[in-house]
């Protein structure tokens, strides 16, 4: 096998990363993208080949030994990585270059490679003790790639935040971890479906996993931590990072025996995480934040596809249950890519512009035509529309939710409300990127700024090409995939492995390959008419109105104000405003917010009561003796009376 | 050679008959309201004076402006070619091309109203707002509809999905289904067809800046729209797979032009709701949808 030399040499080139990135930007690059490019052949290797790719070593570290496995689910996501992980370091040569960016650049460039190293180990460990230490790494490094821009007091809150979210998941599943090994004896990891006892430690690692990836109501850190990072960081994280936790759960749930409840829990949270995060997106202003809180709906998807595996494996390993998991499996990758590209395109804008608040841009598409069109084009798979791969995975997962209902078993009562609220959020998504796309790109720009935009350079544009590219690949030809994905879900719950594609995916992508090939004929077809009719341009007719002005156009806030209102006691919309008064108004303002509810109204009220309790028992410690000798004494008369008492007893 | 035969006739119904539907409509409005009203062909005339006529696009409008109602033309387009006519027949379908169906609709939402949004103008964007809000919850409920003839007929093939009746839900889906028809094709009472230039519309503000050959196609779009939400709502409710092949067809010719008259007679015994009101007139076909589901689910049950 030629996976394990591979896998050295992109661990290789990734330590290089970590060492030339402070000085050597030109050859951390270098070393970067071969070590990325060798994690995506090793993975692929794994991927099409039957075996998987196991090492031990006598080595101990933390005395465990050291045990890495690549199988089909993590080959799936090591290779999202590479992909991604490369994309996000040539990108970033231009947008955090070393002339914008002279302190933080180096730094960002040996946490890139360093993020990616240990989130690979994430991937590899099969020992619990191992999988904890690179977990902790990655959370680690992610922050200080977070807080890169570390002079700003929001990006520094955000970070923190992360990282006390991050600590809440890790103590989770350390507790997970620590009760594992402490049942079977050892830390190492592997299948272990016939100890039934070892169930309910799943309800353990749940939380953990989900904080990671951004479930519903524990998504809190994600939207500020995804906004002000910068974009390749946002990239990495939302498109592979919040992944690892899809991973773990994926991964344990396919080793460990799986209580009979977690189908049901997780497929309705993810369903509630899929409604409520499109929701926060379309009401959101900055476009990172949009994006983030996409993240949120895409993570609830890849949720709802678990949940209806995990019910289907339940149900006598029903043919539906592959199909959603499957469905969720491929989300996983193209989320991955698209959610990536939107970033990327964020970035762009943000990089020419200095703003991410779409009230602020508008007509970018002139000044900036290729990443307004890849933009669209991003828009329109993480639509789910057809012919894009959005539609193919959420197809799938669609698909499962139908077939478990028309199948008339008790799952249906999870897959039909799942399938309601999964359409509406399809609609919602809609709705929310063609607000961003729109106010972003089309009219006329709304500031100086946006009217000044330039479009990024070679090293920017290449990225998001090629994974646009593999956006439209994987729409067209889903069944180049279907060997990876069915390699994975086999891995996951072995009696799914046989057989062919569970839906006719072929025909599929003929379907999205005719749909492409007649759209663009129509669209040549209709702007040659046009133009041998005659054409010329003229003022947007405003219904006759001759003068019009950047501020009257629709903002974002405007675009989303109907929606935004059915879900007010949800979202909380915050607003400021002033009306003008008077005959000569000198004044008038109106600011609008969508907080983040969970966390202003929630948790920041909770926390605030844990910080009066804990400084009231402060004041317990003051630092004298005599009191301290009083407490000893207390403490020690109240043992002796309760010995005392169990002795009369 | 059949099949292609038929292919090239399901495609001649679908571009030729749908332009009539709005004349009928037309026609029943003109004949409740006591006038004469425009011919039934007017729409045909109206198509074919656009489509030589020349083109003005907004100096903010980027090409998309002239694609966007190009590929929305084409997705809806396909989308009807995958409801079975009758004898004419129905694309072989697969299984989870319902799935396609409806998402091929959403595909020609969002060109449209990223063409209207190419203007700058804010009438466009009042017009897109309320497209993709009210979307939202007719998507909704277009989804439940269609779950619920899937639980009925236990199959995800639009084509054996719509051969069998709705069962005991069918008046149920019939409402729910004619509620979101409405809404999806901005007839009364959410929005006003005759309306121009007002603050209150929808799919007229999305295409203001719209001429020529791309309005044509716009205009012929919508009407394909709406015979395929009409054919959708008879094949729905009707079992025209159990019948006699010259039966079907009667029934089917019958059912659409009874909804159509049905869009005509609403539209003018009804005003059109204030905006606050549509999104409860919307929920409760859902609801409606949601009911079908549920007494779906029981028939298929037992």
């Amino acid at each position: 096998m030629m996976s394990g030399p591979l896998l050295l040499l992109g661990g290789i080139g990734l330590l290089a990363g970590i060492v030339f990135g402070r000085r050597r930007p030109r050859l951390w690059l270098v070393a970067t993208v071969i070590g990325n490019a060798s994690l995506i052949v090793a993975a692929a290797l794994v991927l099409s080949g039957p075996d998987d790719w196991q090492w031990r070593n006598g080595f101990p570290i933390g005395g465990e030994l050291l045990h890495f496995r690549l199988d089909g689910l993590s080959g799936l996501f090591l290779l999202l990585l590479g992909i991604v992980g490369a994309a996000g370091a040539i990108y970033a040569r231009e947008y955090w270059s070393d002339e914008h960016h002279a302190e933080s650049a180096p730094r960002g460039r040996a946490w890139w490679s360093a993020m990616i190293l240990s989130m690979t180990t994430v991937l590899l460990s099969s020992n619990g003790l191992h999988f904890l230490i690179a977990w902790e790494v990655f959370a680690v490094s992610s922050f200080f790639l977070i807080t890169l821009d570390r002079a700003n007091r929001e990006v520094r809150a955000a970070g923190w935040l992360y990282l006390a979210c991050s600590h809440v998941g890790t103590l989770c599943l350390f507790g997970f971890f620590a009760t594992l090994a402490a049942r079977t004896g050892g830390w190492e990891l592997g299948p272990m479906r016939e100890q039934a006892g070892l169930a309910p430690l799943l309800w353990l690692a749940l939380p953990g996993f989900a904080l990671k990836a951004g479930l519903f109501p524990v998504h809190i850190w994600l939207p500020s931590a995804h906004a002000n990072a910068p974009s390749h960081v946002s990239a990495l994280m939302s498109g592979v990072a919040i992944k690892l936790g899809i991973y773990g759960l994926l991964r344990f749930s396919g080793w460990l025996p799986v209580p009979a409840a977690l189908g049901p829990v997780v497929i309705s949270v993810g369903a509630v995480t899929a409604l409520l995060g499109i929701a926060f997106a379309f009401a959101q202003d900055d476009v990172k934040r949009l994006l983030a809180y996409c993240s949120v709906e895409n993570v609830g998807i890849i949720f709802v596809g678990i949940g209806g595996g995990l019910l289907g494996m339940a149900h006598a390993d029903a043919p539906w249950g592959r199909v959603l998991l499957a469905g969720a499996l491929l989300h996983v990758w193209n989320h991955g890519l698209f959610k990536a590209l939107l970033f990327l395109c964020a970035g762009s804008v943000l990089h020419a512009t200095g703003t991410r608040e779409m009230t602020r841009l508008g007509g970018l598409w002139r000044t900036m035509p290729w990443t307004a069109s890849l933009f669209a084009l991003g828009s329109v798979a993480i639509s789910a529309l057809p012919p894009l791969n959005g539609f193919v995975g959420e197809w799938l997962v669609y698909l499962g939710l139908f077939d478990a209902s028309t199948s008339h078993g008790p799952a249906a009562w999870a897959a039909m409300p799942a399938t309601l609220m999964l359409a509406t959020a399809g609609a919602l998504a809609l709705a929310t990127f063609l607000k961003a796309g729109a106010v972003i790109f089309l009219g006329v720009p709304r500031t100086r700024a946006a009217g000044h935009a330039h479009e990024g350079g070679r090293l920017m544009r290449g990225p998001m090409l090629a994974l646009a590219a593999l956006c439209v690949g994987t729409g067209l030809a889903p069944v180049l995939l279907w060997p990876a994905i069915n390699r994975a879900v086999g891995v996951w719950n072995s009696s799914w492995v046989a057989g062919a594609p569970p839906a006719p995916l072929l025909t599929l992508g003929l379907v999205n390959l005719t749909l492409l090939a007649a759209f663009a004929a129509g669209s040549v077809w209709l702007w040659r008419k046009a133009h041998a009719n005659g054409f010329r341009r003229g003022l947007t007719w405003d219904c006759g109105y001759a003068a019009p002005t950047p501020r009257m156009q629709y903002t974002g806030g405007s675009f989303a104000g109907i929606v935004t209102g059915w879900f007010a006691e949800i979202l909380r919309p915050e607003r400021v405003q002033q009306r003008p008064r008077g005959p000569f108004p000198s004044s008038a303002r109106r600011i609008q917010r969508a907080p983040e509810t969970v966390l202003e109204r929630v948790i920041a009220p909770a926390a605030a009561g844990v910080l009066r309790v804990s400084s009231a028992a402060r004041r317990l410690q003051h630092g004298r003796v005599q009191f301290y000798i009083l407490y000893l004494t207390g403490g020690l008369t109240a043992l002796a009376i309760i010995v005392w008492w169990g002795g009369i007893q | 050679m059949t099949s292609i035969l038929e292919f090239i006739l399901r495609l001649a119904v679908w571009l030729l008959l749908a332009p009539a539907l709005p004349g009928i409509i037309n026609k029943v409005k003109a004949w409740v309201a006591g006038r004469q009203g425009p011919p039934m062909g007017q729409l045909y005339y109206d198509l074919a004076r656009l489509w030589k006529k020349s083109v003005v696009m907004s100096t903010l409008a980027s090409p998309a402006f002239i694609i966007g109602p190009a590929v929305a033309w084409i997705a809806v387009l396909v989308a009807a070619m995958f409801l079975p006519l009758g004898p004419v027949g129905g694309a072989p379908g697969f299984h989870g091309d319902v799935l396609l169906f409806i998402y091929l609709l959403a595909v020609a939402r969002f060109c449209t109203t990223w063409a209207a949004m190419e203007t700058g103008s804010a009438f466009e964007g009042m017009g897109s707002a309320r497209e993709v809000s009210y979307a939202v919850l007719s998507e909704a409920a277009l989804m439940t509809a269609v779950l619920s003839l899937g639980v009925q007929s236990g199959s995800v093939t639009l084509n054996e999905m719509l051969a069998t009746s709705a069962g005991a839900g069918a008046v149920l889906l019939a409402a729910g289904l004619f509620t979101v028809l409405l809404a999806e094709n901005s007839r009364v009472p959410f929005d006003d067809p005759n309306t121009h230039l007002e603050l209150t519309m929808i799919h007229e503000a999305m295409v203001l800046d719209h001429s020529g050959p791309p309005l044509a196609v716009i205009l012929h779009g919508a009407s394909m729209k709406l015979m395929l939400f009409a054919v959708l709502l008879a094949e729905a409710v009707l079992p025209l797979g159990n019948m006699q092949p010259l039966m079907a067809t009667f029934a089917l010719i019958g059912a659409v032009l009874a909804v159509t008259i049905g869009v005509g007679l609403v539209e003018s015994l009804l005003a059109r709701f204030a905006f606050r009101r549509a999104p409860l007139l919307l929920t409760t076909a859902f609801l409606f949808c949601v009911f079908a589901l549920l007494i779906a689910w029981k028939g298929g049950a037992a």
